[in-house]
């Protein structure tokens, strides 16, 4: 369904912007509006992540976001995990990220985003999908009760979007729209 | 279909706000917003393909490659704490790079860069370091990274021999032939000098033997542990780009080291790392 809204939402941003439909190049005006979809993910994962971390989010609530959160991503989708101070990168599937991100030892995690992004230029890949990356900047805090805050860090994401070119059929019309997925993740701690 | 519709107008002013920010946290973020975030961002700001905002400028937008602009943005592209770059070399750099004739740009999909990756593998169960070169190439209508050489001590180490031309003890006798070279296999017995029995010329291929390896499950990946970038676009230049993680406005991908190097320089190198003549 969310699928089916999106497209809908994209065929009427290119209907208002009287884009012509090429499919191979992407105009500015087109890479603009794909854009806007690929962080509306990056939005959403953002959220998924703050409320799984919330130690306040009840078990069964917090098992929900994380379904959520996985379906955001293509199949097999990986965070690369680095500190600031060692060069080793732990690998997680991002499922098994979520699940530690919930069982973090904290009484109370707060986890904030940066006002800042940034977004990558489009490049196709052999099999005519787009990708590229959004990079975002997240502050975690983690708390407990004799101490108070115990630790903080500041991180960089590297997000892939992987952008592709599909048809659905909404009464009867086939319809085209653009499918945006998230790929692996590469978290770098900042500061 | 109607439902649909309404759905779809009801969330209209939701996609107008995913042009927006992310997050909402309000702290200093100058440091990010000067960071050269991704290699992407480091090509646009050479180019000034990117206003001082962080807007992307496409042909025909006001301040698209603008000369005065980018010569702004080319000296904090550089790493400020560097000691290896000369500040008369990069002077020179920028001024060539950025001369009103022919200005230099750089392009992601052109041959003429390419990455070094340096990761920790675990070679017969100990902990390795091993750099993997890779280029950029056009396959279909899309792009992809490819391997084009490794560099591993231990595939170095079996040929130490090969360009030692003092050896008169270790070589296969010219009247072999005549004894279906029955001898070759005193020659084999002693592994470790087996490469006095090649040519001297012989270069060995490194990238096969990473192949061998890993697959007969000797070579096993652990992580990319470093990253950068050789880049040879600019008609005169090599310089090098590198990642700097640090709290400071001077952060991000930028030029670690510069080079002055004629084409035939570039040549020899860009051959030696990506086999590209």
């Amino acid at each position: 369904m969310n699928r089916i809204i999106s497209a809908i939402i994209l065929v009427a941003m290119f209907a208002g912007a009287n884009i012509a439909i090429a499919q191979d190049n992407l105009s500015p005006q087109r890479k603009q509006a794909i854009d806007s979809l690929a962080l509306e993910k990056v939005r959403d994962l953002s959220k998924y992540i703050s409320i799984i971390g919330d130690k306040s989010t009840p078990w069964s609530d917090a098992q929900r976001v994380i379904e959520r959160a996985v379906e955001l991503f293509m199949e097999n989708s990986e965070m690369g995990v680095s500190r600031k101070n060692s060069p080793d990168v732990s690998y997680y599937k991002v499922r098994e990220y979520f699940d530690r991100l919930m069982q973090l030892n904290y009484n109370k995690v707060k986890i904030d985003w940066y006002k800042i992004q940034y977004v990558s230029d489009l490049v196709r890949q052999p099999d005519g999908t787009y990708v590229g990356v959004i990079t975002i900047y997240q502050r975690f805090q983690g708390y407990n009760k004799e101490n108070g805050l115990v630790y903080e860090d500041t991180t960089k994401k590297d997000i892939t979007v992987y952008v592709k070119r599909k048809e659905t059929q909404i009464g009867g019309r086939l319809i085209g729209f653009w499918d945006v997925m998230l790929g692996d993740i590469r978290v770098k701690e900042t500061k | 279909m109607r439902n649909l519709i309404k759905i779809f107008l009801f969330l209209l002013p939701v996609t107008a706000l995913a042009q927006g920010s992310i997050g909402s946290l309000t702290g200093d973020e100058s440091v990010f917003y000067a960071q050269t975030k991704q290699v992407n961002q480091f090509f646009l700001r050479f180019n000034g393909e990117e206003n001082v905002t962080g807007k992307r400028l496409y042909a025909g937008d006001p301040g698209f490659r603008d000369l005065k602009a980018r010569k702004k943005y080319l000296n904090i592209l550089f790493d400020n704490s560097s000691q290896t770059i000369n500040p008369d070399v990069k002077f020179v750099f920028i001024e060539d790079a950025l001369n009103k004739k022919n200005p230099a740009e750089l392009d992601f999909y052109a041959l003429g860069w390419f990455a070094e990756a340096t990761c920790s593998f675990t070679y017969k169960k100990e902990k390795v370091n091993l750099i993997l070169y890779l280029k950029i190439i056009r396959q279909k209508e899309g792009y992809k990274w490819v391997i084009s050489n490794v560099y591993f001590d231990r595939f170095e180490s079996w040929f130490t021999h090969l360009n030692d031309t003092a050896n008169v003890k270790y070589f296969i006798h010219p009247m072999s032939h005549e004894l279906d070279f029955m001898n070759l296999h005193k020659a084999f017995s002693e592994p470790e000098n087996l490469d006095y029995y090649f040519e001297q010329n012989y270069t060995p291929d490194m990238t096969g033997l990473f192949v061998m390896e890993m697959k007969n499950g000797n070579l096993n990946f652990v992580s990319v542990n470093n990253l950068k970038f050789h880049v040879f676009q600019v008609p005169g230049w090599y310089f090098e780009l590198s990642y700097f993680n640090r709290n400071e406005n001077n952060s991000g991908w930028l030029i670690s080291n510069l080079l002055r190097l004629s084409e035939k320089e570039k040549k020899a190198l860009m051959g030696n790392y990506t086999h590209i003549n």
